[in-house]
């Protein structure tokens, strides 16, 4: 691998960057039902045959609810330059709420309902100074004006 | 099943205990209850302790055999039952089963706890990659277990017009109750005001929202019908006792998940909701016929909705019940008399044991300061980490 290269906060959570960032989870072929991350298994207990497969989730979703964290995370979470900073829980289309950092507005402008989308921003460069990676989601509006 | 019931009760004061030793903690308790059932460590026919992960239990979660090795070497069977933040509920219920099934007529639960400071960190034993969500909450984005809370709130504020106020009168209402509680850690009276200036930890909820972590301990012992006419005084029945996990689709924003699949159909918190109705349909009673809830407030958000979670009421009444006085004392529906964890603190394991202990002091009418006048059925409400919920209904 070069050194110079982002890298995910975890292998196998997501892929791409900017516009093209996309989530990596798991469908369930037999009933449906959509997972994040990667899943072994299907977690209906109605669903039998749990037959899975990777899948790219969508990039689009809306905000079900946020909230602003004041205190800093135990060390487990590295982030350059820390403050005050947003997460959110977003309903995708298929029918699952992935939670995530909040990025691209201020946290005064935040609304429950608005339209968000993914994105992969960098949290910190490590010890090799590569920079380490994580997917945020903005909101839709936002990036387009800033495109 | 023969019907089971509540020989003795005790506990430790909740506080920061750090010249006391876990397995001290422990003895305290269990010596309470076993005097307040005019028992002696030789009666026990068996233990279960609610294994926790930050002290005690020879690092395998052992802590009811470090308890008999250390006062009762009788050759009694010991359980230790997990569960997270509600394994002193199971430890109770699993006891229930001991006696109930005939196997055992006289059976003491455990709960005993001391608690690092401040954010609770991840355990060790899961790799570090995407199939472990608790990994994934800190490095991915530091998702706090209050930050899932506050999304919980915020998401009321929108659904149900709740406002900062109500929620800092939640919080209120605990203080005001644990003056009376002399286990409690914090027994001081509140104002809104001064719940609304402490500092801001996860957007929408205040330090003062958010339940600290405390040491603490508490025991109880459970019999047969024939143990319990032979302690004498009025008769306490278990009368419901039930766990459950959490349903396929629950739309709560479960800790550590990073992400769910969410329904409308599945109840929200469905591992305690689904407790609450095994327990009730057990007790053959309704949410109605309930004297007094005590039940897991994590923050003051829990106290607005665990309650119509529960059935007690509709959803987003939560707010109308409290500002009228409903949940007090001497209200309709007394929602934790003790002063709840935003009183005591949580001390994880002996919490669920705790809130069946004050469910005894109220029914035997010995809740000095905080009774609940007439109280003849008490229920008990507990979530754990891996989607464990409790629930204890105590008849008189």
């Amino acid at each position: 691998m070069r050194t110079d290269e982002p890298m995910p906060v975890a292998a196998g959570l997501f892929e791409g960057t900017g516009s093209a960032a996309r989530l990596i989870g798991t469908r369930c072929t037999s009933c449906g039902t959509h997972y994040f991350p990667k899943t072994l298994s299907c977690r209906n207990p109605q669903c039998l045959e749990k037959a899975t497969q990777d899948v790219l989730l969508s990039r689009e979703g809306t905000l079900y609810s946020y909230t602003v964290q004041h205190y800093q995370p135990p060390a487990l979470f590295r982030m350059a330059d820390w403050a005050p900073y947003a997460i959110g829980s977003v309903e995708l289309p298929e029918g699952l709420r992935v939670m995530g950092m909040l990025t691209g507005c201020e946290p005064a402008s935040l609304t429950i309902g608005m339209a968000v989308e993914l994105t992969v921003e960098t949290l910190y460069r490590d010890e090799q100074g590569r920079e380490v990676q994580t997917y945020k989601f903005q909101p839709r509006a936002a990036q387009e004006q800033t495109a | 099943m023969r019907p089971v019931y509540v020989l003795g009760a005790g506990a430790h004061p909740w506080g920061k205990f750090p010249d006391k030793p876990q397995l001290q903690l422990a003895l305290d308790a269990l010596g309470g209850a076993l005097r307040d059932a005019a028992l002696g460590w030789r009666d026990l026919q068996g233990l279960v302790a609610a294994s926790s992960r930050f002290e005690g239990g020879m690092g395998w979660g052992l802590h009811a055999n470090e308890i008999v090795q250390a006062v009762a070497e009788n050759g009694i069977p010991a359980s230790n039952v997990g569960g997270g933040c509600a394994a002193g509920a199971i430890a109770v219920q699993t006891a229930f089963a001991m006696v109930a099934s005939g196997q055992a007529d006289i059976v003491a639960a455990v709960g005993a706890e001391r608690m690092p400071k401040g954010f609770i960190p991840r355990p060790p034993g899961s790799a570090s990659d995407i199939t472990d969500n608790d990994y994934l909450r800190w490095v991915t984005m530091g998702a706090t277990n209050p930050a899932y809370w506050a999304m919980e709130t915020r998401r009321r504020m929108h659904e149900h017009g709740t406002t900062a106020e109500t929620l800092a009168l939640a919080s209120v209402l605990m203080h005001r109750n644990a003056i009376g509680n002399p286990l409690a850690r914090y027994r001081k009276a509140c104002s809104v005001a001064e719940v609304l200036a402490s500092p801001m930890v996860s957007d929408p909820l205040h330090l003062l929202e958010i339940c600290a972590v405390s040491d603490g301990a508490a025991a109880i012992v459970l019999g047969s019908e024939a143990q319990a006419r032979k302690r004498g005084g009025q008769l306490m029945e278990v009368a419901g006792c039930a766990i459950a996990t959490g349903q396929f689709g629950d739309p709560a924003l479960r800790i550590p998940n990073v992400a769910s699949p969410a329904h409308t159909a599945t109840p929200h918190t469905s591992e305690v909701v689904g407790a609450v109705q095994r327990a009730l349909a057990m007790a053959g009673v309704g949410p109605q016929d309930i004297d007094l809830l005590e039940m897991a407030d994590n923050t003051a958000w829990h106290l607005l909705a665990w309650p119509e979670l529960f059935g007690f009421y509709e959803a987003g009444q939560g707010d109308w019940m409290l500002a009228r006085g409903e949940l007090d004392i001497d209200g309709r529906c007394p929602v934790n008399p003790s002063g709840g964890f935003l009183s005591s603190g949580e001390a994880t394991t002996a919490q669920g044991v705790l809130q069946v202990c004050e469910l005894v002091w109220q029914l035997r009418g010995q809740a000095q300061g905080r009774q609940v006048q007439g109280a003849r059925l008490g229920m008990s409400a507990v979530l754990g980490l891996g989607a464990n919920g409790a629930s204890v209904i105590l008849k008189t």
